[in-house]
C-alpha cells in the first residue's frame, strides 16, 4: 500500500512554497514559502521512513529533527538581516520596502 | 531498533574540522570576555593558528583513506586535497579580512544593527574598530566546507552546508561602505541560498525515498540494481544538483553573483570566489562520481547544456560590465563552466584536472579582490571601471600585478589559468566530450576581451582627476598577494608537482 | 473505507460532528433570536465602550522581543536532540562517549547563552 495522501499533501505544499517565493514581493513571506517547502521535504522524510526498506530503522524520522533544527537556525539568521534592512530602510511597514531585486 | 550501536569516529581523521570548529567556539568565547582592545589580534592570531593546525593535521593525515563516523564522513584523496585547498585559500582570505592598514577599522561595520545615514552610523563610520565576531563567522565557514567535501551522505552535506552558507549570509551584510548595497547582497544571497538548499533537501528526500538510504554507497547499489520506477531518481538529482550549482554560481542559477560580490565586504567576496567555489565543487564532484554515476550517461548531456550556458553567459555578460567587482562576479561564473566541464569529464583525469582548476582559480581571484581592496578613494573602494583608467602611471606595480592576474584569468601561457584550462580541456576530450570544449575555447576567447579592455585601460589611458589612489597595502593583504601572484605564477611555470598530487589525490573511496 | 483510509475515518468524523454542531448552534441561534432587534445610537460603532480607537492598526513590538523570542527557539529546538539521546545512552555500548558527547553539545549551546549574556542581550532596560 502506497501511502499517497501524504505524498500529495507533501507536493502540493512544496508547490506552495515555490509559489510563494516566486510571487510574493514581502520578503518575511518569501521567508515562510520556504519554511512551507522545508516541511513538505519534513513530510516525505516521515512518510518516506514508514515504507522504504531501509538499512538502518527511523532514519528518515532522524532526518526530520536535523532539518526542523537547521530550519530553525536559517530563520534565526534569515531574520536578522531581514529586521536589520528593515531598520535601515527606515521603514517598518514591510510592504513599503522596494525590494526588486530580491524576487528573482 | 535494537541492533543500534555506537559509530565509530576515527577521531584523527576528522580532527581538521573538530580543529576548526573549536576554535570557532573558543572565537566566539573570546569574543565573550575579552576587553574590545585586545579582541582584534587574539582573534585573528587564534583564527590563523586553527587553520595552519587543521593544515597540518591534513598534510600528516595524508595518506588516510577511510569512511569513518558511521560512513556519514569520508576520507579519502579528493576529501584531503580539497580540505587543503580550502584551508590555504581560507587563510589568505583570512588575511584580507584581517588587515587594516587601507582603512580605519578594517573593512566591516562595528554595529551592523546601526541604522545607515544616521548620527551614530556616521559616528560609527570614522572612529569605531570593526566587528571582530567576523573571524568566529569565517572558521566557522571555512569548517563547514570541510565538513561539505568529506560528507558521504546528502543529509551531512545538507548540514555542513548550511554551516557553511548562514555565516556567509552574515558576513555579506557586514560591510562598513556603501551599507545598504551590503544589506541587500545579503538579503538576495540569503533568500535565493535558502530557496536552492530547500531544493537540495527535497531532491535529499527523493533520492531517499528511491534507495533507502542517503548514503553515497547506497545511493550507488541502488542506482544500478533497483528495478523500481525512476522518476524519483531523477527528480531528486535534478534537485539536489540545483542546489549544489546554485552554490557553485552555475548558470541559470548564477543570478545572485554579481549583486552579491558587489555588495559585499571584498574579503568576503575573495573568500567566497575561492573557497565557496571549491566546496560547491567538491561535493558535486562526489555527488557525481560516488553516488551517481550509474546514471552517467542520462545526467551528462543535461549538465553539459548547464556548462555551455554558463560559460557563454559568464563570457558574454562580463563583457557589458562597468563595475570591476562585477566583472569578476561574472568571470567567475564563467569559470565555473570551465569547472563544470573538467566535472564532466567524468575521469580521473576530469577529477584530477577539476581540483586542480580549483586551486589554480582560487589563488588568483583571491589576490585579483585584494588588489581591488588597494584602489581607493576618499569614500572606500573605487570598483567603477573608469575610474581605473590610468592606474598604469599611477602606481605601476599594482596595475602591473592586476595585469598579471587578468592575464591569468584569460589564460595566457605562463600562468596558472592556461595550464589549469589545458587540463580540464583536455580531460574532457579524452572523455569524447568535444562539444564542451569547442564551447570552452570560444568562450575563454570571449572572456579574454573583458580582461584585455581592463588592461588596456589601466595602461594606456591617462590618469585623470578622479583616478583613485593606491594604498600601500597592510603586511596582511602584501602577504595574501604575494602568495596569491607567486601561486599563479609557479603553477603556472611548473606545475608539475601539484598537478602530480592531484592525480595521487584523484581516488574516491565509496 | 475499510482499507488504507480506514485511520482516516475517525479524523473524517470528527470533522462532521463539528460542523453539525456548528451549523446547529447558528441555526439554533437564529430560531431563537427577537427578529428586530434594538438598534441603539452607536450600537455599530467599534466599540460600544471604552476609549475610541485611535490611530492604525500597526503596532511596532520593542526588538529586544525578537531577540528574546528567538533565543528561546533556538534552545527549544536544539533540545528536540535531547530526546533520542534520552532513549539509548543508557544501554550498554553507549556509556561515557555518549554522556561527553551530549555534554560538548549542551556546552556550545551555553557558549551561545554566554555570548548573548555577555553583548548584553538579556538586561531589559
Amino acid at each position: 500500500m502506497r501511502p499517497v495522501i501524504p505524498y500529495v499533501t507533501a507536493a502540493l505544499l512544496f508547490g506552495l512554497g515555490v509559489y510563494g517565493v516566486l510571487r510574493r514581493r514581502n520578503a518575511v513571506l518569501v521567508l515562510m514559502s520556504v519554511e512551507l517547502m522545508l516541511n513538505a521535504v519534513n513530510l516525505i522524510l516521515i512518510t518516506a521512513d514508514t515504507t522504504v526498506r531501509a538499512a538502518l530503522p527511523q532514519t528518515g524520522q532522524v532526518f526530520a529533527l536535523f532539518v526542523i533544527v537547521i530550519a530553525a537556525a536559517e530563520v534565526g539568521v534569515g531574520l536578522a538581516i531581514v529586521l536589520q534592512l528593515y531598520r535601515l530602510r527606515a521603514t517598518v511597514a514591510v510592504d513599503d520596502v522596494p525590494l526588486e531585486k530580491v524576487d528573482a | 531498533m535494537e541492533d543500534l550501536s555506537l559509530p565509530k569516529i576515527d577521531y584523527a581523521a576528522v580532527a581538521p574540522m573538530l580543529i576548526l570548529f573549536g576554535v570557532a567556539c573558543v572565537g566566539v568565547l573570546f569574543e565573550g570576555v575579552l576587553p574590545k582592545a585586545a579582541r582584534r589580534v587574539t582573534q585573528l592570531v587564534l583564527a590563523l593558528l586553527g587553520l595552519v593546525a587543521a593544515l597540518s593535521v591534513i598534510v600528516w593525515q595524508s595518506d588516510t583513506r577511510v569512511l569513518t563516523a558511521g560512513g556519514a564522513v569520508a576520507i579519502d584523496g579528493p576529501t584531503l586535497f580539497l580540505q587543503g585547498a580550502i584551508i590555504v585559500l581560507g587563510i589568505m582570505a583570512l588575511l584580507l579580512i584581517g588587515d587594516r592598514a587601507m582603512e580605519h577599522g578594517g573593512a566591516f561595520v562595528a554595529q551592523a544593527a546601526i541604522t545607515v545615514g544616521s548620527e551614530a552610523d556616521r559616528k560609527q563610520a570614522v572612529k569605531e574598530q570593526g566587528a571582530t565576531e567576523v573571524y568566529p563567522l569565517t572558521v566557522f565557514a571555512i569548517a563547514g566546507m570541510l565538513l561539505f567535501v568529506a560528507a558521504n551522505d546528502l543529509l551531512t552535506m545538507f548540514v555542513a552546508l548550511e554551516v557553511f552558507s548562514l555565516p556567509l549570509y552574515l558576513l555579506c551584510a557586514l560591510a562598513r561602505r556603501r551599507r545598504l548595497l551590503s544589506q541587500e547582497a545579503a538579503l538576495k544571497y540569503f533568500l535565493l541560498g535558502a530557496y536552492a538548499s530547500a531544493f537540495f533537501l527535497f531532491g535529499v528526500a527523493l533520492v531517499y525515498g528511491f534507495a533507502g538510504g542517503v548514503e553515497f554507497g547506497t545511493i550507488h547499489d541502488s542506482v544500478t540494481e533497483s528495478t523500481q520506477s525512476t522518476v524519483l531518481l531523477y527528480a531528486g538529482l535534478a534537485m539536489i544538483a540545483i542546489g549544489l550549482l546554485f552554490k557553485a554560481a552555475a548558470a541559470p542559477f548564477h543570478v545572485w553573483t554579481p549583486d552579491v560580490y558587489q555588495g559585499a565586504p571584498t574579503p568576503i567576496t575573495g573568500l567566497m570566489a575561492a573557497c565557496t567555489k571549491v566546496a560547491a565543487f567538491g561535493g558535486l564532484l562526489r555527488v557525481l562520481y560516488v553516488g551517481f554515476d550509474g546514471v552517467a550517461w542520462d545526467y551528462t548531456p543535461i549538465l553539459g547544456v548547464v556548462a555551455v550556458l554558463t560559460m557563454l553567459i559568464g563570457a558574454v555578460l562580463a563583457v557589458t560590465q562597468t563595475d570591476i567587482k562585477r566583472l569578476l562576479a561574472y568571470s567567475s561564473i564563467a569559470n565555473a563552466g570551465y569547472l563544470l566541464v573538467g566535472v564532466l569529464a567524468l575521469s580521473k583525469d576530469g577529477l584530477s584536472s577539476t581540483m586542480f582548476y580549483l586551486v589554480a582559480y582560487g589563488f588568483t581571484v583571491i589576490a585579483a579582490f585584494g588588489v581591488v581592496t588597494l584602489v581607493r578613494d576618499a569614500d572606500g573602494e573605487a570598483t567603477h571601471l573608469s575610474r581605473w583608467a590610468g592606474l598604469g602611471r599611477r602606481s605601476p606595480l599594482y596595475a602591473g600585478i592586476f595585469t598579471f592576474i587578468l592575464l591569468a584569468f584569460a589564460g595566457i601561457p605562463l600562468t596558472s589559468g592556461f595550464i589549469a584550462k589545458f587540463a580540464v580541456f583536455g580531460a574532457a576530450l579524452d572523455s569524447g566530450e568535444a562539444w564542451l570544449v569547442v564551447f570552452g575555447v570560444v568562450t575563454s576567447m570571449l572572456l579574454a576581451f573583458p580582461y584585455l579592455r581592463v588592461v588596456v585601460m589601466m595602461w594606456l589611458s591617462e590618469p585623470g582627476e578622479s583616478t583613485p589612489t593606491v594604498s600601500i597595502p597592510g603586511g596582511l593583504t602584501a602577504a595574501a598577494l604575494v602568495i596569491g601572484v607567486v601561486a599563479t605564477l609557479v603553477l603556472g611555470v611548473a606545475p608539475a608537482p601539484l598537478l602530480d598530487l592531484t592525480t595521487s589525490a584523484a581516488d574516491f573511496v565509496r | 473505507m475499510a482499507g488504507y483510509l480506514g485511520s482516516y475515518a475517525t479524523l473524517g468524523l470528527l470533522l462532521l460532528a463539528s460542523v453539525v454542531v456548528f451549523v446547529g448552534a447558528f441555526s439554533a441561534n437564529r430560531l431563537l433570536r427577537p427578529a428586530s432587534p434594538a438598534e441603539p445610537i452607536g450600537k455599530r460603532e467599534t466599540y460600544e465602550c471604552g476609549v475610541d480607537p485611535v490611530g492604525g492598526d500597526w503596532a511596532q513590538a520593542q526588538i529586544r522581543y525578537y531577540v528574546y523570542a528567538y533565543l528561546y527557539v533556538l534552545f527549544a529546538v536544539e533540545a528536540v536532540f535531547l530526546f533520542p539521546w534520552a532513549v539509548i545512552f543508557d544501554r550498554p555500548g553507549f556509556g561515557a562517549t555518549t554522556v561527553v558527547e551530549m555534554a560538548i553539545f549542551v556546552a556550545v549551546l551555553a557558549l551561545g547563552i554566554l555570548y548573548a549574556w555577555r553583548k548584553r542581550i538579556l538586561t531589559w532596560t
